[in-house]
């Protein structure tokens, strides 16, 4: 079996096998890797217009070296913390034999539903907890713990349980095989989920604006609202575009290439259970434990919230607020798809266009939201046109989203195998005739998830909406926003109790167990 | 109806050549075996025909119609050929019958395509299969399956590439034999990779060996079973004995060799060589006289037959011989040997291993 498994490995990695990608595909990466690095474009062009004076004063100052210093803290903290947790619940739930494991996975998953400032804002309501950089360190903690959980619960359904009895024979005791069998398998996924991560905190805007942190995010929101100063905003911001581009660079060369045994291998055993009720109790209370923090209490705040409020509900506000939210994020969704697909396939065939697609992809995602406001105002002025559009508004999601929907649709273009496009073109398929019948089906899953991703996504962004809804467009998250920022709580519950409804669908999709591969594998 | 005719074909993969000058020609309507060790190029060849991968130089015919000349090539997609990869290649979300189907081309309607795919699961014995998905069919089934789909198009040449490696043993014969007949029955010209002998020898009118991304020797299973062009390539079809010899220069039938005890007092010059003999080819006596005495040091029994081991005076290393019938034999027991076989004389001194 494992040998059969093998020779799947060697067709379905083979980048050059793919054969050259066509003109038509080349122009598509091209035109996505325009549209990623228009808001870089206009950075450097704002920047560049600034005198040497200013230079100095912005990059010199204490406060810089503070912000530098509060970010980098930021991030490291939470990613550490994010990957600690959202591998211990992952390796929980594949290897204890839990009972409604399905539920457990989808609810471990959910706390990605409740946006960081709604998140923030339940915090703020329970009055006795603290504000600052500890809460900033906790909420982004818990918000973006599921990214990790996702990609290490899917890295661990991939590793064949024969391996770990074979560690067991060769004398390795269940720690010992954890770090040598199971952690070299799924680094690659969790690195990936804590590279999100990582970007997410670079880019968070409602927690540390709410909390009152000085990161980058803040700081450059502060001095574009404070003073309008876009040459000082862009400077900052372009310091974070370089934190990012380290960030990257760490996930790059912390990826192990091309580990045998990848893609395809066939899973002969699942994972062993636990069944001992020591660990059963000991995993379950964790868990448990994670829900209730990151998902069941602020839930319960906004419901208190909900019920204590005075003045009633405006339905025909919040179902315009909705019907808004949900088609510019699906119209967003659905352009980061037309411009993932074309990226997922050049890099799948490891050309450089793909791979500095997926790079500038990836920095953009870092941006902070007003950066793309910024960037996207600009370039809409001198296309009055496309200006205060719900397209525009709509093109900057798809954008700062599109590094969420990349990795999950080459992946699954990496998968399928090459030999079936083979058998296709020998059946006379030409090879777009193959790509319709035969590619596209099968990667399908993967193509949608991504397209979930960058929908659940929009709908959470605040900053960029804010700043290029067309006049009088509110969605959930700008009702939210305005309700909040005038401590009107009780006012934005409504909001905010259906925005966490409403992104609660994508997020069950995606959190569910690719059936179609687990069906392959175990047969 | 189809001659296959490949020359000088070249191909490198990066900077490997893979192979070189390679040159044969499969008769219409035959089914040929290509037989060599792995890494050899079996396989490269076989894409080669198929249009997947890009040769460097060289021809390649289907019929009249010139498909590869040096690196101008038509698209698989045009040589209307059946593959069969390994492990059969099924499209997973597609049903059977829409696999068996998915080259009839748009323009055929509905009826005729549900005609065709019905006609091709009939052949290979799977009528009542088509609405199932390929994960619910056993490996035999599948491979049938693939086989349909590749019939499907009535393709010109059927390449199959290691089409049984994923069937268990006792299954993959009744699968390759049947999956041979039905190819042989519609006049398919058929070529198979493989690296079981026995499925070579078995079911290929013709059988070519390759090494080193060349074609050594091709010729029908007897050919080049009973007559191979040297030791290393009689290897790819079974065991084989190279022993030191040498002959009469005057009387070429005259061979002197730790087998072969030449009575008499010999006169004339004697040329160096050696003899290649199958273990078939040595006949086993408890006792007889004039013939040289072996010791068995050990006994492989496979039910059907033995393969014993000697140590023969005058060899350095263990014979192997095959006997039927019942095992009159032991261990340690000293037995005389005849050589029954033809004498295929290699001239130059071997090299020895």
């Amino acid at each position: 079996m494992t040998i059969i498994g093998q020779r799947n490995v060697s067709q379905t990695n083979g980048a050059k096998q793919r054969g050259a990608p066509s003109l038509a595909l080349i122009a598509a990466g091209l035109f996505t890797l325009a549209a990623a690095a228009l808001p870089v474009a206009y950075l450097i062009r704002r920047a560049l217009q600034i005198d040497s004076n200013l230079l100095r004063t912005v990059l010199f100052r204490a406060k810089t070296l503070e912000i530098l210093i509060t970010t980098i803290s930021l991030v490291l903290a939470v990613v550490a913390l994010a990957t600690l947790i959202g591998v211990s619940i992952a390796w929980a739930l594949s290897n204890v034999d839990l009972p409604g494991v399905a539920l457990l996975r989808a609810l471990v998953i959910l706390p990605v539903a409740i946006p960081s400032y709604v998140f923030t804002y339940s915090w703020l309501s329970l009055e006795f907890l603290p504000n600052g950089f500890f809460a900033t360190l906790v909420v982004l903690t818990l918000t973006t713990t599921p990214y990790v959980t996702l990609a290490a619960l899917a890295a661990f359904r991939r590793i064949d349980g024969a391996q770990l009895d074979v560690a067991q024979t060769l004398g390795l005791n269940q720690l010992e095989s954890f770090f040598r069998v199971t952690l070299p398998q799924i680094r690659n996924a969790v690195g990936a989920g804590a590279l999100i991560v990582a970007l997410y905190v670079l880019s968070d805007f409602g927690a540390v604006s709410l909390l009152g942190v000085d990161t980058f995010t803040r700081a450059i929101q502060n001095t574009y609202q404070g003073s309008f100063d876009r040459s000082s905003a862009a400077l900052l911001a372009l310091i974070l575009v370089a934190i990012s581009s380290l960030v990257i660079y760490f996930e790059i060369s912390f990826r192990q290439r091309s580990t045998l045994l990848k893609s395809s291998v066939r899973i002969t055993k699942r994972l062993p259970a636990l069944r001992s009720l020591k660990s059963k109790a000991w995993a379950l209370s964790a868990i448990l434990l994670y829900i209730f923090v990151a998902l069941l209490t602020p839930l319960l705040v906004l419901l208190q919230r909900f019920f204590s409020r005075v003045t009633p509900i405006d339905l025909t506000e919040l179902l315009i607020a909705s019907l808004s939210t949900i088609s510019v994020s699906l119209f967003g969704a659905l352009i980061a798809m037309v411009l993932a697909v074309p990226v997922a396939l050049l890099a799948v065939r490891e050309t450089w266009i793909g791979t500095w697609s997926e790079r500038a992809i990836l920095l953009v995602h870092a941006l902070p939201g007003i950066v793309m406001g910024l960037a996207l105002v600009s370039f809409g002025s001198e296309f009055p046109l496309v200006y205060q559009t719900t397209g525009l508004l709509a093109f900057a999601y798809s954008i700062l989203f599109l590094a969420r929907s990349v990795g999950s649709i080459r992946t699954s273009f990496a998968k399928v195998p090459i030999n079936l496009t083979e058998i296709a073109s020998t059946l006379g398929q030409t090879k777009a005739r193959i790509f319709y019948r035969v590619t596209l089906p099968l990667a399908a899953p993967g193509v949608l998830t991504g397209t979930l991703l960058v929908f659940l996504s929009a709908m959470k962004e605040l900053p960029a909406t804010l700043m290029l809804r067309p006049t009088g467009f509110e969605t959930l998250a700008t009702e939210i926003w305005n309700n909040t920022a005038i401590f009107r709580f009780s006012e934005a519950a409504p909001y905010a109790l259906l925005l966490v409804a409403i992104a609660a669908i994508p997020t069950f999709l995606i959190s569910r167990p690719d059936r179609d591969s687990e069906r392959g594998e175990l047969q | 109806m189809t001659t296959l005719e490949i020359k000088d074909l070249g191909v490198h993969l990066g900077s490997r050549e893979v192979l070189r000058n390679l040159t044969l020609t499969i008769p219409s309507g035959s089914f040929a075996a290509l037989l060599g060790p792995s890494g050899c190029g079996k396989t490269t060849l076989l894409r080669t025909i198929a249009g997947l991968v890009r040769p460097s130089s060289g021809a390649i015919r289907f019929g009249k119609q010139l498909v590869s000349v040096s690196s101008l090539v038509l698209p698989p997609h045009k040589r209307n050929i059946g593959y069969l990869p390994q492990e059969g290649g099924l499209f997973p979300h597609l049903s059977v019958g829409e696999n068996v189907g998915f080259a009839l081309s748009k323009h055929v309607s509905d009826v005729d395509r549900s005609l065709v795919i019905e006609e091709m699961l009939e052949l290979v014995g799977l009528s009542g299969y088509a609405a199932r998905k390929p994960h619910q069919l056993s490996g035999g089934q599948q491979t049938r399956v693939a086989l349909a789909r590749a019939l499907a198009i009535r393709p010109a040449i059927v390449l199959l590439d290691e089409p049984f490696s994923n069937l268990d043993h006792a299954l993959r014969a009744d699968v390759s034999v049947e999956v041979v007949s039905l190819l042989k029955k519609s006049k398919t010209t058929s070529l198979m990779v493989t690296h079981d002998r026995e499925d070579a020898l078995v079911s290929a009118d013709l059988i070519a060996l390759m090494r080193d991304g060349q074609v050594v020797q091709s010729g029908t299973p007897e050919d080049v079973y009973m007559d191979p062009a040297s030791a290393d390539i009689a290897e790819s079809t079974g065991d084989i004995l190279e022993l030191p010899a040498r002959r009469l220069m005057k009387n070429r039938a005259k061979l002197l060799s730790p087998l072969h005890l030449l009575s008499g007092k010999t006169s004339g010059e004697l040329e160096a060589g050696s003899i290649l003999i199958r273990p078939e080819e040595i006949r086993v006596h408890q006792k007889k006289a004039g013939l040289p005495k072996a010791k068995i040091t050990q006994i492989n029994y496979y039910g059907h037959d033995a393969l014993l081991e000697l140590a023969l005076p005058g060899y350095s290393k263990e014979i192997k011989v095959r006997v039927t019938g019942p095992l009159q034999f032991e261990v340690g027991k000293t037995v005389a040997l005849e050589h029954v076989g033809p004498i295929r004389w290699v001239s130059k001194k071997p090299t020895g291993e």
